[in-house]
Order: C-alpha cells, then structure tokens, then sequence
C-alpha cells in the first residue's frame, strides 16, 4: 500500500518538476501535423538549428553554476565575435581560418566585456539577471558607437562594399559569403536527406567536455560552492567576487565562439539586430529544455533546442492553417519565449522564497526544541 | 608558483598570435583572374593559345577562347590550376598542372596565361585586379541610412 | 550617500558634497544637456523650437513616469511592467474609439473603460508580484513584454470593426497604428494653450497636457501623505518596521502595482493625445525603460522616488532626447542621437542598479 502512495507522489513530481518541457511537447505535437511540414523537412531544419545554436546555449551553464542566474551578458560574447567576424571579412581571410581568426580576435574583446559584465554584477548582487539585461543594452549603444561611426574613420576598413553608402560606419548586413557554412560542410555527412554537419557537432561536443571537465577542476568545484551559497563559499576561504567575474568571462568567451558558429551558418548577418536577439532565444531555449534559473545541465541545451526550434518553425504554419491570419503564428512565438521566461523565473522565485522560509521555519523549530531541551 | 602560472598565460597569448597570423595567411583568399590574350613584354609578343581549359579542383572551371576571362576564388599563397592547353585549332592538347604563387596583400589577382606558360618572371604576368570605383560602393544597401539601426528593431526575427 | 571627506579646503568639501549627493551621472547628464541648449542657436537651431518640442515631449511622457512613483515608495523597485498598464490604455483607447465616441468624450471614455483593466491587470500583476518579493524587476520586464505579445495576438483577432482601426482590406484585424484625428488628438494640448507667437516668439505651451499631469502629481503627493500612503512608503523603506507596526504589506504592495498600472493607462492616453497616434502591437514593448530611466535621472533610486524626482527627470531625458539630433545634426552633419540615447538611458539604469542602497540588497 506504501509503495503505490510513494510511486504516485513521484510521478506528480516529475510532472511538476518538468512542467514546463512537458507543455512543450505538448504544444509541438498538436502543431506539427498542424503545420504541414514533412518529417524529414523538420528533421534537417532541428539539425541545422541545433548546430546552428547549441553552442551558444551552452554558454549559459557557467553562469548558472556560479549563482549568477541567466546571462543576459551573453550578447556581449555575441558582439565580440561579430566585430571579429567583420575585421576578418574586410581583411579578406575567408573559409575556416577566417573563422579560426576570427574567434582569436574575439577573445580578448570578450574577456573585457566579461570582466565589465562580472565586475558591474558583483556590485549587484542580488539583481544578476536584470542588471546583466540593461548591460546588454548598454554596451549595445557602445558596439553601435565603434561599428557604426568608428568603423572607417578610426578603425580602418578597406573595403569600401562593407561601409554604408556614407562613407563610415558597417552597413546593415555583411555578407559572410566565403565562410558560409564552412564549419558545417567540412565532414557534412548526409542520412536520408539530412545533412549532419558533423565538424560542427564535434566542436559542440568537445565545448560539452570542456564544461564536464570544468565541473571537477577546483575553479569549477569554487563556482558550485559559490552559486550555493555565497557566504559559506567566503567563509571556506573562496575569492567569491573574482570566481563571480571569472565565471562571466568564460561565459562570454563561450557566447563569442557560439555567435561565430551561428553567423557562419546563416551566411549573412544583421549588423545591428543579430547579437539582440540571440539572448533572449537562446535562454528560453534553455529553460524549456528544462533548466531552471540555478540549475542547468547538457542535457537542458539539447532538449531545449529541439523543443524550442521545433515550436519555432511549426509554430507560424500553424497559426496561419488555424486562424487564416499569417502574423499570428509569429506572434504566438514571441509571446511562447516570453512566457517561458516569465514561467521560470516565478517558479524560481516562488521556490527561493519557499526554502527561505523553510530554513527560518526550521531554525525557528531548532530553537524552540533547544530552548525545551533547556528547560527540562 | 605565480610566475608559472604568469608563463602559461604569456605562452597561451603568444600561441592564439601565432595561430591567428597562420591564419591570416593560409585563409587569405583571392580572387584569381585568368586573363588568355597576347601579352607583349620585352618587346617580344606571346601569343594566346587557342583555347585553354582550366581546372579547379576536379571540376572543369571555364573554357576561354583568345581574349577571354575566367575567374575563381583561391585560398591561401598558391593557386593550383590544371590547364589543358590546344595551341592551335584542332590541335594537340597539353595538361599540365601549375602552382601559381600569389602574393598575399592582393585581393584581386589577373594571371595572363600565355605570359606565365612562357615562363616569364611574376612581374609580367601577374597583375593586381583593381575594380572600378563604380563597382566598388555597391547600392544595395536600401534603408540603411534613412532609419538608423535602434534598439526597436527585429523584436520579431524572421529566423533564428 | 553624503560622504564625510573632510579637507581642510571647506569650499572642496560642500563641492564635492554636492556632487555626490546629486549623483556624479546627474551632473554630467544636466551639463551636457546646457551644452546642448547653449549651442542650439550658435549652430544655427532654432532654440524656442526645441524648448517647444522638449516640452511637448515633457507634457506627453511625465504622466508614464509618473507611475513609477507608488511602485517605487512601496518597495517594489522600477516598474519593467508598465506595459501592463500601456496595454489597459490601448484597450480603454480603442474600446471608445470602437464604441463610436468622438472628440473630447472619447478621452474620457478612454480613460473609464481602460479604468476596469488596469485594476484587473494591476491587480493580477500586484498578486504575482507579492509571490516573488525580492526578483520583482525582472519578472515584470517579462511580464510587460509577455503581455504585450500576448495582445499582439489579440489586436489580430478581437472583433473590432471600427473603420478607422481596422485594415480596409480584410476588415478585421486592427492596424499598427491608428490616427487620433477626429478624437483626442491634441485634445489637452490645444487647451488653454500659451501661444507665443503672437509676441513673436515661436513657443508654444500645452498647457492644458501640463495641467492634468500637474493635478495628478498633486493628487499623488497628497496620496502619499495620507494615512495609506505613509504605510505604502514605510513598507517600500523598512518592511520589518511597517509589519511590525500592523501595516498589510502585501496590501500595500498591490494597491501600489495597481496605482502604477492605472497610471500607466492615463499615461499612454496622454501621450497618443500628444503624439497624435495610437501605436499597437509592438509599439508598447519598449515603452518601459524610457520612464524607468527618466525617473533615475531625477534623482531617484530604485527604493525611494519623489515628485520633483518625477519633474527634473522626465524634463532632462526628453530635452536629450529632442535637443540631441537637432544639434547634432546641425552642427556635425551626423546623426548620433540613438546611440547616444540608449547609452544615456541605459547607463543611468545600471548606475541605479550597481549603487549599495543602504540596508543591503
């Protein structure tokens, strides 16, 4: 009779503990018929966006190991490998050592803006997430100073088809043409008519390793101790503030690379839009995947990126097949990753301040019984 | 212990330079014209081929008659190119495959065939491509100055 | 925030005081905005045109900065989620227009109808937000923008058949962006308006607009010398204090969100009277950070906000942003107003984060 009563509560559990992939799934499976795509159609397009975005997700993970919540800042990194991407594009090195050059250059660039990123959240301890937000913002309106009026005048671009017709400035798109997919078609291999960029999965791959194995280094063990709690991580003798700041530069070093793997699938890149929205996707990529604001594994990447995209790609044919209205679909979208993100962090929160007043409750019983054991 | 840990740091950064300079060189690319008409050097005149068949790769690039171009893009210092030479009209065909060294701060490169078969020194057959102005700022830009790129953009991405 | 630097210079002391009492960004944001005013008529704008503009601009926004005061005061930091309260506006805007009142009355209507949806929303929204004290900022950004996609999707499939809102072409769906003219457009503005073109001068005050914001910014400093809004303002500074001293936090917290919110409709309705537009869909998105920044700019923080907060701030952030392109312009022939913008106005946003408050957090 136990046994069934403790089988019935787990199974609510793991329903309410992964709430919110489950409703995915749902969402995509009333869709996907819905939608009219062929199987195989989805199965390339979840192949390439799952190459395409992976590896920016896993970015996400040291932050969220260290405490600091969702990486806002990950557009930062995303900034980084852009400007390293239109560098290499004026200077004419194509294909994958452009590519490799690129990231080189991006490196140092990231661990700048990671250490401001690091430092600017550890004087707001307590609002990581929505001071890292309005820095991505900021340090926006600063990469559109350097790209947009500095590119030309003061930093010397020679090709003039990369500059806007006014002379300074990058224009609105730059054209990634001889470095187009050549991470994904070195080791393409392709299955019943989905392409596996296999080069791009063994990247992928190994930025997994390096997260596993970082995991057990000290640093790593320091970022855990610190992301559970802080104090305790500085009463046993950790630099908190710099493990913080270290966690933000590897996460934005990350983010550069990612962004760099994703424009040269795409070909061709929004100068001034790409890097805004990479953010947001890509975290709520990662929470439906299942992670929440202070736990994320691998395994959240992948499940969230092949529920996410899938949603994302059905989701508007749907809509259109539903309603007879072509825009509702995009909407449902938009509205779909803004809702997960708003679902997650009140469960966080909601969770937080639980386990905050179950402490007190606790501490409060512990004293009670203290006090009895006193008085007897 | 700390200058160790100084060391490693300095070698990384001097080893991500290296790498990115390999880089720069090997991923240089090209844009490599080939130029089959008459070239007159020195005072002596070669004369084009017939027609000339250029191979890239394994795949047949262009066939170019007298007084045609072909272009490709190359990666890196050298262009390899397979030419199948026919001097005259029906006439016997010679392949051979040639590595063309070309220089690395050029973007746009005309090779002239006749001249580099008659083994002339680079300066002769080798010559920088450089577009006309007009080419060069292109007008597809449409809108970008008008509406300055602002943070209210793409709040709906067409593809992510 | 006043630091003891004591040097025997004592005119140094009271200077640098001063600074750090007004917050070194406010400084340089005031400085720079007399620069702008100083060098308008030298390279050759016409400067009673941008003092016009800037008011007008003033007269449009004050009402949405306005909201974040209640928020503030009761401890639940900026308001990310105003677009909550926008969107009660846009239904209350284009409800009246729908229902067939024209002219002056659909201001009014506007204002009752959006009334009942920002008590129902600023409700919901204040009920989530006692759930999750502590991470109330960034939950209501995604909240606001939550919503407004959600009415993305509504504006596509409410019923509405108003020809003047809806796409001529399939006739249902509402527009992106509807045209006030006929309705409310300029309604405040025009108002016992100060012409001063008349005496040669080419200023023009609204001041009907700059009326009604005037009476709600009374009406809320009474507010918050009222019994309520005292209790509002100590839950917002020492909620220890205020529990202990019997006060309903939570309460107090959501009559708060749904004050912001109310204010939040009459603040759009204000600003489409003035911009002469109803934006829907994404127009709302946004609309957050421009107020949450210009109130810190007034000299506000993220726990404590005062009226003259409210004035100062929404008065410097608009002169910016109208001076900025216009001198700009003039004077360089390059156009840098929206960088310069969404680094002004997100700076001072992290300033306002980044700062230690005192008592921790």
């Amino acid at each position: 009779m136990n046994n069934l009563m403790k089988k019935k509560v787990s199974v609510l559990d793991l329903i309410r503990g992964n709430s919110v992939p489950l409703m995915f799934v749902l969402i995509c499976a009333v869709f996907i018929p819905m939608s009219g795509f062929s199987g195989s159609y989805l199965l390339n397009e979840i192949m390439t966006r799952l190459g395409r975005n992976a590896f920016l997700i896993l970015s996400l993970l040291i932050p969220i190991m260290a405490g600091m919540g969702l990486n806002f800042g990950m557009t930062l990194g995303a900034m980084a490998g852009q400007i390293g991407l239109i560098l290499v594009a004026d200077w004419q090195i194509w294909g994958i050592p452009g590519l490799v050059l690129a990231a080189i250059i991006s490196i140092p660039i990231s661990i700048l803006l990671g250490l401001m990123c690091g430092v600017l959240l550890n004087r707001a301890k307590g609002r990581e997430m929505i001071t890292s937000y309005i820095i991505s913002f900021f340090v926006n309106g600063v990469y559109m100073l350097v790209v947009l009026y500095m590119m030309g005048p003061i930093i010397p671009i020679a090709h003039g088809t990369l500059k806007l017709p006014r002379g300074y400035g990058i224009r609105n798109t730059v054209s990634l043409l001889p470095m187009r997919q050549t991470i994904d078609n070195a080791l393409a291999v392709y299955v019943g008519g989905v392409k596996i960029p296999v080069l791009t999965l063994i990247i992928i791959a190994l930025a997994c390793l390096f997260i596993v194995w970082f995991r057990k280094t000290k640093l790593g063990q320091d970022m855990r101790a610190v992301g559970q709690d802080m104090d305790v991580a500085r009463d046993a003798g950790i630099n908190v503030e710099r493990t913080r700041i270290i966690s933000m530069v590897i996460s934005t070093v990350f983010a550069g690379f990612g962004m760099i793997i994703y424009l040269q699938n795409l070909g061709n890149f929004p100068t001034y839009s790409a890097h805004t929205n990479v953010g947001m996707f890509c975290i709520a990529a990662l929470l439906v995947g299942g992670a929440s604001v202070e736990k994320a594994s691998i395994g959240n990447v992948f499940l969230g990126v092949i529920l996410f995209h899938t949603m994302f790609i059905v989701a508007p044919s749907a809509g259109t097949k539903i309603t007879g209205d072509s825009m509702i679909g995009e909407y449902f979208r938009v509205f779909i990753s803004y809702a997960v993100i708003t679902i997650a962090l009140v469960m966080y929160e909601t969770k937080k301040r639980k386990s905050q007043s179950l402490m007190g409750q606790m501490l409060a019983q512990a004293q009670k019984d203290e006090e009895e054991g006193k008085t007897e | 212990m700390k200058g160790r840990r100084l060391i490693i740091r300095i070698a990384a950064v001097l080893l991500l330079i290296v790498i990115g300079f390999v880089m720069s060189i090997i991923g240089r690319g090209h844009t490599i014209y080939l130029d089959n008409r008459a070239l007159d050097y020195n005072g002596q005149t070669y004369k084009a081929p017939y027609k000339v068949t250029i191979y890239v790769g394994d795949e047949q690039l262009t066939k170019l008659y007298d007084k045609e171009r072909g272009s490709t893009t190359c990666l890196g210092q050298t262009f390899t190119v397979t030419l199948e030479v026919m001097e005259t009209k029906n006439g016997a065909e010679e392949t051979q495959t040639y590595k063309i060294p070309v220089p690395k701060n050029m973007d746009g490169v005309i090779i002239n065939i006749p001249g580099y078969l008659a083994g002339l020194p680079e300066e002769a057959y080798l010559s920088e491509f450089v577009a006309a102005p007009s080419a060069e700022t292109e007008d597809t830009t449409g809108g970008d100055d008008t509406s300055l790129p602002g943070e209210g953009d793409d709040l709906i991405p067409s593809d992510m | 925030m006043g630091k003891n630097v004591s040097t025997s210079l004592g005119n140094k002391t009271k200077f640098r005081q001063l600074i750090d009492d007004f917050g070194l960004p406010r400084v340089i944001i005031t400085g720079f905005l007399l620069l702008l005013f100083i060098s308008a008529p030298i390279v050759g704008a016409d400067l009673p045109t941008q003092i016009t503009n800037t008011i007008n601009r003033f007269s449009w926004n004050a009402v949405l900065v306005l909201a974040m005061v209640p928020m503030i005061h009761s401890g639940c930091g900026l308001n990310f989620g105003l677009p909550l309260g926008i969107v009660s506006g846009l239904l209350g805007a284009t409800l009246s227009i729908e229902f067939g009142f024209t002219g002056p009355m659909s201001f009014v209507m506007a204002i009752l109808i959006a009334t009942p949806f920002a008590l129902l929303l600023g409700g919901g929204y204040g009920w989530l937000l006692n759930k999750i004290k502590g991470g109330e900022m960034m939950i209501a950004t995604y909240v606001g923008f939550s919503a407004v996609s959600f009415m993305c999707m509504m504006w596509l499939l409410l019923p509405y058949h108003h020809p003047t809102m809806v796409w001529g072409f399939a006739g249902t769906g509402l527009r992106t962006v509807i045209s006030l003219e006929g309705f409310y457009d300029q309604l405040l503005a025009k108002f016992l308006a100060i012409d001063l073109n008349g005496i040669g001068i080419n200023l023009v005050i609204p001041t009907g607009s700059l009326l009604v914001f005037a009476l709600l910014a009374v009406a809320m400093w009474a507010f918050l010398h009222t019994k309520t809004g005292t209790a509002m303002t100590a839950v917002g500074s020492n909620p220890a204090f205020a529990k202990a001293a019997g006060i309903n936090v939570d309460k107090m917290r959501l009559i708060s969100v749904i004050m912001s919110t109310w204010l939040g409709a009459v603040g759009i309705l204000m600003y489409e009277q003035g911009f002469g537009f109803v934006q829907l869909y994404m127009g709302p998105f946004w609309m957050a950070l421009p107020a949450v920044s210009a109130i810190l700019i007034g000299g506000a923080s993220v726990n404590k906000a005062s009226i003259p907060n409210v004035i100062i701030g929404t008065f410097l952030f608009q002169g910016i942003v109208t001076m900025t392109p216009t001198v700009m312009n003039s004077a360089f022939h390059m156009d840098m107003s929206e960088v310069i913008r969404i680094i002004v106005s997100n700076g001072m946003i992290l300033y306002a984060l980044t700062r230690k408050t005192e008592g921790g957090r």
